[in-house]
């Protein structure tokens, strides 16, 4: 979701094996570097591969042209990472956020499974609450919101919807953006 | 060889190939019972109805604005893409093999004849046009795409209208996801494809006006968004003449419910969580250094 | 034992130190290519080429600057088939770095994937050194920039610079006119006043050719015309 120059991405924190909850404490939240955050959802084995295969293409980009990569740049990387394992994809569904150019304008683009993706300037959702989210998001959303507002809405909106969610929930996480803090708020949520 | 000049084993499409490393992964997990199966994620289709038309003069192409998933995940796509200056291409199917095949990022190596090379139909484009001082034919583009689709025997779903105007005039092909193609004054393409030929073929006639041709392809797009469920929302329109292209982003936004939305009084408080509403567990907090950006020049 | 001993094998060094053949072909740059030279403006670049050759020579399609991508381009000093090469390699490489980022390739990018195809072949059995410098001009995000590279591999970011038969006296003179704050127009009058000093015979616009970049980041040749009237400018 974006605001006033930040971004966020929240996430629950389940884990599972279809009905079995293995994990309350998973991350897939992550921050790519300072001025990027991917969510993963989907597989975990995936999740973890593909992000130890983003990080070093991030940082292998960073020695090499000694600059980090923008957000849109990263999406794009992602994109062309995804559409190469077109037939034999990770099942992962990547969300990115970041903060673009010098001005930090917000950035945020979802991705499916092949690499496809779509850019908004609002919110992107992405798993298994997916159409829990796009009822809370397109209700609660507001522009131009600033860090501590983005938050309660962020939570709000996720929490709201994995609770319709019978694979999702058991804590949340949010991590939130800005120019110059990287910020990560654990959540209280329902345990059932 | 040093190694670093190879093309990156991480995008080896980029140089030529799809990757399979997780192919037979995924086979065995689509053939356990574990019922994995069920919850893997879907790739995007676009649904879809895309139109072209010839006019006198130059090409119309236009699209819908539709991406669905479980639910629609995109209400405002792009669907026309970029080819060559002259040349551009409505897509229809899964909605990654469009993108990636036509424009933005990247197919793989197959070469053309002797020229090369590289993936990406536009980027082949480009490389061809550096390489031979000329610019892009529309029959050369239709050429490289189907030989691509064929390539892959239908695997990579993408069922494309390309038009453009080049030296030897305007041209419209449809191109199916197998590899078959046709040429003619009046194509429709996607899910909504019927819908928008019930329109072509009740309104078209030879060397319509620009005016007639946009107006034309407008209205069967429309046809395409209210009757066919996995086209939606709005028009783009694209029109290509001898020396320009003129990109009609939203020339119809027909759906658009931000003035509804806007009348609909809500008290204030509404969807306003003030500070302290979600209960958290634990906060981190990262701050970063702020970087200098003046730097002094030592003196060698 | 001199170091002649050694020059028969590109991969020996000889006991001063140094690898003959790679010596060998910054001869074939600096002895035998037309002098080229960019200079690196304020808002822009140019690069400028002598393209004199036998009378009889039909010029209508012998082009030595070339664009790269849109935004950067490419001369050289040396020899024209090697650099034939070089240019579609780095053409692809572009396009390489194009698909997978979807964002233009820096020009120091570009320059340094370029320098290491250049280094291979210093390294690799049963090839030779390419026998071309080349000078690589572009504007990114870091603004308006010249590199130079060379047959061993080895490049660099210049101000203004000169490679190729009149390149000692090039730079000297280039030495003295370039000054930090000078603009595009300027640098290229400044290019043809540099070319002139060691142009044999009268310089037309046949006989030099010119590639500019500027803030719309566009890389272009200019038309005969166009060198004409910068031609009749510095007169």
């Amino acid at each position: 979701m974006t605001g006033k120059n930040c971004v966020a991405i929240a996430s629950d924190t389940r884990m599972g094996a279809q009905a079995l909850t293995v994990a309350t404490n998973q991350e897939r939240v992550f921050k790519m570097n300072n001025k990027t955050l991917l969510g993963l959802s989907g597989l975990i084995s995936d999740v973890y591969t593909v992000k130890q295969k983003l990080d070093m293409q991030v940082n292998m980009y960073k020695l090499r042209e000694n600059r980090d990569m923008k957000p849109s740049v990263f999406n794009n990387m992602l994109s062309s990472f995804l559409y190469a394992r077109r037939f034999g994809p990770y099942f992962i569904e990547p969300i990115v956020a970041g903060l673009e150019g010098p001005d930090n304008k917000p950035f945020i683009s979802g991705q499916d499974l092949l690499g496809a993706s779509v850019f908004t300037d609002d919110f992107v959702v992405a798993g298994t609450s997916e159409s829990e989210l796009f009822g809370t998001c397109e209700s609660f959303y507001k522009p131009d919101l600033e860090p501590e507002e983005l938050f309660e809405t962020i939570a709000q909106c996720m929490l709201a919807a994995v609770d319709r969610d019978c694979l999702a929930g058991w804590g949340g996480v949010v991590h939130i953006l800005t120019p110059d803090e990287h910020i990560v708020k654990h959540l209280k949520g329902r345990h059932d | 060889m040093v190694e670093e000049n190879r093309a990156d084993k991480s995008f080896p499409h980029v140089d030529g190939g799809f990757n399979f490393e997780n192919f037979k992964r995924n086979v065995s997990f689509m053939n356990s019972d574990s019922g994995i199966k069920g919850t893997m994620p879907k790739a995007w289709k676009t649904g879809t109805t895309i139109v072209g038309v010839v006019f006198d003069g130059g090409v119309a192409l236009a699209a819908d604005t539709r991406a669905t998933g479980n639910v629609i995940v995109d209400k405002n796509c792009e669907k026309i893409h970029y080819i060559a200056p002259n040349i551009y291409c409505c897509g229809a199917g899964t909605a990654a093999d469009t993108e990636m095949t036509v424009s933005s990022i990247s197919i793989l190596q197959e070469p053309l004849r002797d020229t090369h090379d590289t993936g990406q139909i536009s980027s082949q484009l480009e490389l061809l046009r550096l390489n031979t001082a000329k610019s892009s034919r529309v029959v050369t583009a239709m050429t490289m795409l189907k030989r691509h689709l064929f390539n892959y025997q239908g695997h990579v779903s993408a069922a494309l209208v390309l038009g453009g105007v080049d030296a030897t005039g305007p041209h419209l092909y449809t191109v199916y996801p197998h590899g078959s193609t046709d040429k003619l004054p009046y194509v429709t393409m996607g899910s909504g494809s019927l819908a928008a030929m019930s329109v072509f073929e009740t309104s078209y006639k030879d060397n319509l006006t620009e005016q007639e041709a946009i107006d034309l392809v407008a209205e069967a797009i429309k046809a395409g968004i209210f009757n066919d469920l996995g086209s939606g929302s709005n028009v783009d329109v694209c029109i290509i003449t001898k020396d320009k292209v003129d990109m009609k982003r939203n020339f119809i936004t027909p759906n658009d419910q931000g003035p509804l939305r806007a009348s609909i009084s809500k008290p204030a408080t509404f969807g306003y969580f003030p500070p302290g509403t979600t209960k958290v567990v634990s906060t981190d907090i990262e701050t970063f250094a702020t970087v200098t950006t003046d730097v002094e020049m030592l003196e060698a | 034992m001199g170091d002649g001993a050694y020059s028969f094998s590109l991969t020996t060094f000889s006991p001063t130190g140094k690898l003959l053949q790679i010596e060998h072909a910054l001869n074939a740059v600096n002895k035998r290519g037309k002098t080229s030279l960019g200079i690196c403006a304020t808002n822009g670049v140019v690069l400028a080429t002598s393209k004199k050759v036998a009378s009889l020579v039909d010029l209508t399609n012998f082009q030595k600057v070339n664009n790269v991508t849109d935004s950067i381009g490419m001369v050289y000093a040396g020899m024209g088939p090697d650099f034939r090469l070089l240019l579609k390699r780095a053409r692809k490489q572009a396009q390489t770095y194009f698909r997978q980022y979807q964002d233009p390739v820096p020009t120091e990018q570009l320059t340094r994937m370029t320098a290491q195809i250049m280094q291979e072949f210093t390294q690799q059995g049963g090839v030779r050194p390419f026998g071309v410098s080349l000078l690589i001009a572009g504007f990114d995000d870091d603004g308006p920039q010249l590199y130079q590279a060379d047959p061993s591999g080895a490049f660099f970011g210049w101000k203004a610079t000169a490679i190729g038969q009149d390149f000692v006296n090039a730079k000297t003179f280039l030495e003295k006119r370039f000054s930090d704050d000078m603009e595009l127009e300027d640098a290229i009058h400044t290019a043809l006043l540099t070319m002139r000093e060691g142009f044999e015979g009268e310089m037309t616009e046949h006989n030099i050719e010119i590639g500019i970049i500027d803030e719309s980041r566009k890389f272009r040749v200019l038309t005969p015309a166009e060198v004409r009237d910068y031609l009749d400018e510095t007169e």
